[in-house]
């Protein structure tokens, strides 16, 4: 089968797929370095989680959470399901065309500092259903920063994904703070 | 399992060919093919004639055939829970004129199977009251199940181009002034397991109307199947009910090889019952356990997943996979156990009681979950049948339908278990069921221990199964027969048949069609939380929309299944 | 259906001492007490692996990531006959086969290009059912987040068995004429060597 086309009559997407997220232009940041490290720190350690889980992957989530796995060991077991108190977005399993504007509008609702980590081979890519109305990677809508892959991933896996995402916030590389740091400079550059 | 010769005889006197109902022959359940403009008569004979009382509509579904003057064939098929016999009807109509009668009016089970038939087929059923698209978004353009729609062709949803139902945005004001609030439950809810949307239009905290919105996990199994061999198909079914993976695997292996006329050896089919059992356990776990904590009780989640954990590292061993095992095959299985099963199997039937013991402790007894519960979402015997329920939510109803009494397979029929009824048709019922039948399913697996004898674990027909490894690696003709298998899928016999298991959640029917080719012409899975949902806003009615949480949870609707 | 199938588990009226809500959270409590004194003291109850210090013995089937096994010269034996491309449901594995220059016999072939995206994968072991030379199999090698998706597409070169195959950690692959490792319940866990890179913290970044 060839790979899927998304191609003639597609419409645009809803509201246009965001590039990245929105941060202030970084003019009325004046927080010193070391402080920045300081609360990457305590924001690594005490990721709330939304757990966007739509099919398999959503069981292998709830397993991650049970007391066999227990994510609360590395600070993300406050399982929120508003947008607003969470801050970063799982997305565990298939998201299909008419799940992706919801997808959307949730991940547009989180507060900032917002992180994304695609859980399992159908958010990631699509998985095996190349098909008519499966979305074939959520990147195509959201920017993700940590994605893991197994159909669904193990508990394990999740939890490495999870770690590997809190090295990211710690050393500065995920979508945001790579945002956060380029407003930053371009800032500067127009001060200077 | 099929009509008598007499009933068949008098369905033949009452309807004749000279009436347009030609019968086909040779199918593995009786077969009619129906004028539709005979369609209701017959429809309202065979539901109310004492000597056909086929009270449960089933299943409907829809066949393209391109080549064919008439282009669509609408299937149905029909249960009758007395007589235990089946009927398949078949309603041949062109694309032109592609309308057929609904028969909502004589089955309520009809109303989403034949809004599917219209999503997937662009078929229109007149008399319909709320036919419109169910699984594809409204911006859906085409009708995918037909042949000649491309597989990879999407179509974009735009935020606010969302299906709303007509009534959503009329504003009603009674006599005290109170507005009434439309409210939108899910799709992201945490007691809508992911993909599920409820509208209710609220009167202060009582639901007046609902209506429900799927097809947010619709991820065209119908159609990717179409486009895989038989055996790689097999993964894709894993993902229909995933909570008890192994049940839907030998679903459609069992229909296959109903078609195929072959029949797994049987240490395959013992170790297929008890990994079943075991699934099924899982997923009651998990329906009770998330039913539990949308009504307020985190514990007892807690406590039996621990099985369910157990649960899957028993399956990780044996398959590779601890969720998504694909570890049936069309004729027996993937691997045979590993040594140490029937010790970890045992150690299984130990350590699950006491689990369940703890729960039961905590909840069967408990007075506030009582009230949340005893009275809700009640369904009367009757009501559950006509809106085509199946597997424990009928069960809880008072009807004692378990296709491993009345139709066995895998030699259902051997082992000793009971079937768990209740009466009051609520909430609490559907939990109480469940939990019993979490203990009978271990009395199946202890019986099925005792029979596990050594033997093969596939079927040695050369044509369906790939052939062992080491014959592969050293054996010209096996690796030819393997080279086959492979590049071209095994080569079904060209037919048709409804091959139906008792799923988790009640029926799982697999209509299988081969045109004799290397994958299926068409699979139509009918899914039991598709008949078991539908009925779902008509008992929120007069509910609290408390209620709606506890009801939704005891139904134990999962998306993979319900959506496909 | 006879009457004997059928066990009839209607609710039971609540007795005398079940009306008062007190009794029964009490005897809720009790269960839940029970539970964590036992993992208080007698740890009877624990069942939380300490990932990643300590793991869980996976099972000998484990599907995880591919590896593609060598002969014993060190080439592929892997001899691009698309029998696992083919066998895949996901069409996650991409081949492109050449002559083998070193080959001996004629017309023998061999993998130019062999990616696997790993995140389509959906690690049904299908592929490895397929292959008739034993060439990609599975090993128990499941924890790998990636940060990107060209990250994620193994090439022939990250799939190539390296070092001898006892010292690869053999998940799925064919079983014929040898046992996995046996099945034991409880699930059995081992202590993982300490790590040797520390974790990054605050004052290892710069």
């Amino acid at each position: 089968m060839s790979e899927a086309s998304v191609g003639k009559p597609m419409l645009p997407v809803a509201g246009k797929p965001p590039a990245g997220p929105r941060v202030s232009d970084g003019s009325n940041i004046f927080l010193t370095t070391k402080l920045d490290r300081l609360i990457d720190q305590a924001r690594k350690n005490s990721l709330w989680p939304f757990p966007f889980g739509t099919a398999c992957c959503a069981i292998e989530f709830m397993s991650t959470i049970m007391s066999h796995y227990d994510m609360s060991r590395f600070g993300a077991e406050v399982v929120r399901f508003s947008p607003r108190q969470s801050d970063l977005l799982i997305v565990a399993g298939t998201v299909t065309d008419k799940m992706a504007p919801v997808m959307v509008r949730i991940w547009e609702q989180m507060a900032e500092p917002k992180y994304v980590i695609s859980m399992g081979a159908c958010a990631c890519t699509g998985g095996f259903y190349r098909a008519y109305h499966v979305v074939q990677g959520i990147d195509e809508f959201i920017p993700v920063d940590v994605y893991v892959p197994g159909c669904p991933p193990t508990p394990e896996a999740l939890l490495q994904g999870l770690l590997r995402l809190q090295e990211m916030i710690a050393a500065g590389e995920t979508h945001y703070q790579r945002m956060v740091a380029a407003a930053r400079a371009k800032a500067k550059g127009a001060v200077s | 399992m099929s009509m008598s010769q007499e009933k068949l005889e008098s369905f033949r006197r009452a309807f004749p060919p000279s009436r347009g109902v030609e019968e086909i022959p040779g199918q593995d359940i009786p077969t009619f093919q129906v004028e539709r403009e005979l369609l209701p008569e017959l429809a309202r004979r065979l539901k109310d004639d004492p000597d056909f009382d086929f009270k449960m509509l089933s299943d409907v579904c829809g066949v393209d055939w391109p080549e064919r003057q008439a282009r669509f064939d609408v299937v149905y098929h029909l249960y009758s829970l007395t007589h235990n016999h089946r009927l398949r009807l078949k309603v041949p109509v062109s694309e032109q004129d592609a309308v057929v009668p609904s028969v909502y009016g004589v089955w309520r089970a009809a109303d989403w199977f034949e809004r599917e038939v219209f999503d997937m087929f662009g078929v229109r059923f007149s008399g319909h009251p709320n036919l419109k698209r169910i699984l594809c978004h409204p911006s859906f353009q085409g009708h995918a199940l037909r042949k000649d729609y491309d597989p990879g062709q999407r179509w974009l949803l735009r935020e606010g181009e969302q299906d709303e139902p007509s009534w959503a945005r009329e504003v009603q004001e009674d006599e005290d002034h109170f507005e009434t609030q439309v409210l939108n439950l899910g799709p992201s809810h945490p007691a809508t397991h992911g993909t599920l949307r409820t509208v209710v239009r609220l009167d202060g905290e009582v639901i007046t109307r609902a209506e429900c919105e799927i097809g947010y996990l619709h991820r065209c199994f119908e159609k990717m199947s179409e486009r895989h061999t038989w055996n790689q198909i097999i993964p894709y079914t894993d993902r229909l009910n995933y909570c008890s993976a192994m049940m839907n695997g030998v679903g459609y292996a069992l229909a296959v090889e109903k078609l195929l006329g072959v029949e797994a050896p049987p240490r395959a089919q013992v170790i297929r019952v008890i990994l079943s059992e075991l699934s099924r356990i899982m997923d009651h776990i998990v329906c009770i356990g998330a039913n539990l904590n949308d009504v307020g009780a985190m514990t007892p989640f807690l406590y039996v997943y621990q099985a369910r954990e157990e649960i899957y590292s028993l399956l990780e061993a044996c398959a590779g996979g601890r969720l998504t095992i694909s570890y049936v095959r069309v004729g027996g299985l993937a691997n045979d156990v590993p040594e140490g099963f029937e010790e970890a199997v045992r150690y299984l039937l130990r350590r699950i009681p006491p689990l369940v013991d703890d729960m039961e402790r905590l909840i069967t007894e408990n007075r506030i979950f009582r009230q949340r519960t005893e009275g809700i979402g009640k369904l009367s015997a009757a009501e559950a049948v006509d809106w085509g329920w199946t597997g424990p939510c009928l069960r809880a109803s008072g009807v004692p339908y378990d296709v491993r009494k009345t139709n066995p397979y895998l030699g259902y029929e051997t082992y000793d278990f009971k079937v768990p009824i209740a009466t009051t048709g609520d909430t609490y019922a559907r939990y109480l069921v469940r939990v019993e039948e979490i203990r009978q399913s271990l009395k199946i697996v202890e019986q099925a221990l005792k029979r596990l004898a050594p033997g093969p674990i596939i079927t040695d027909n050369h044509h369906v199964a790939l052939p062992p490894k080491e014959k592969v690696y050293t054996e010209m003709e096996a690796l030819i027969w393997h080279f086959k298998l492979i590049m071209e899928g095994m080569k079904v016999p060209k037919g048709e048949v409804y091959g139906f298991t008792e799923g988790a959640n009640g029926e799982l029917g697999f209509y299988t069609i081969s045109d004799g080719g290397g994958s299926p012409y068409r699979l139509h899975c009918r899914p039991p939380c598709f008949a078991v949902f539908q009925a779902y806003p008509h008992m929120l009615e007069g509910h609290m929309i408390a209620d709606s949480i506890a009801i939704l949870g005891s139904l134990n609707i999962i998306a993979g299944e319900l959506d496909r | 259906m006879r009457n004997t199938d059928v066990v009839v588990c209607d609710p039971k009226p609540l007795r005398f001492w079940q009306r008062f809500y007190l009794v029964e959270v009490l005897k809720g409590l009790g269960v839940t007490l029970r539970h964590f004194l036992g993992n208080l003291f007698g740890r009877k109850y624990t069942v939380t692996v300490e990932w990643p210090e300590v793991k869980r013995e996976y099972s000998d089937r484990l599907r995880g990531r591919h590896v593609l096994l060598t002969r014993e010269d060190g080439s592929p034996r892997c001899v691009a006959c698309y029998m696992c491309e083919t066998a895949c449901p996901a069409d996650c594995i991409h081949i492109e086969a050449e002559e083998d220059p070193t080959s001996t016999v004629e017309w023998e072939k061999r993998p130019k290009v062999f990616n696997i995206d790993l995140l389509r994968c959906v690690f049904c072991g299908l592929c490895v059912d397929a292959c008739p030379k034993e060439a990609i199999i599975m090993t128990r090698h499941h924890e790998m987040a990636f940060t990107g998706r060209e990250e994620a597409v193994a090439t022939i070169d990250t799939l190539l068995q390296k070092g001898p195959i006892d010292r690869i950690d053999l998940g799925y692959r064919p079983y014929y004429g040898r046992e996995s490792r046996p099945i034991t319940l409880p699930i059995p866990v081992r202590v993982e060597p300490a790590p040797k890179a520390p974790r990054p913290d605050l004052a290892a970044t710069p």
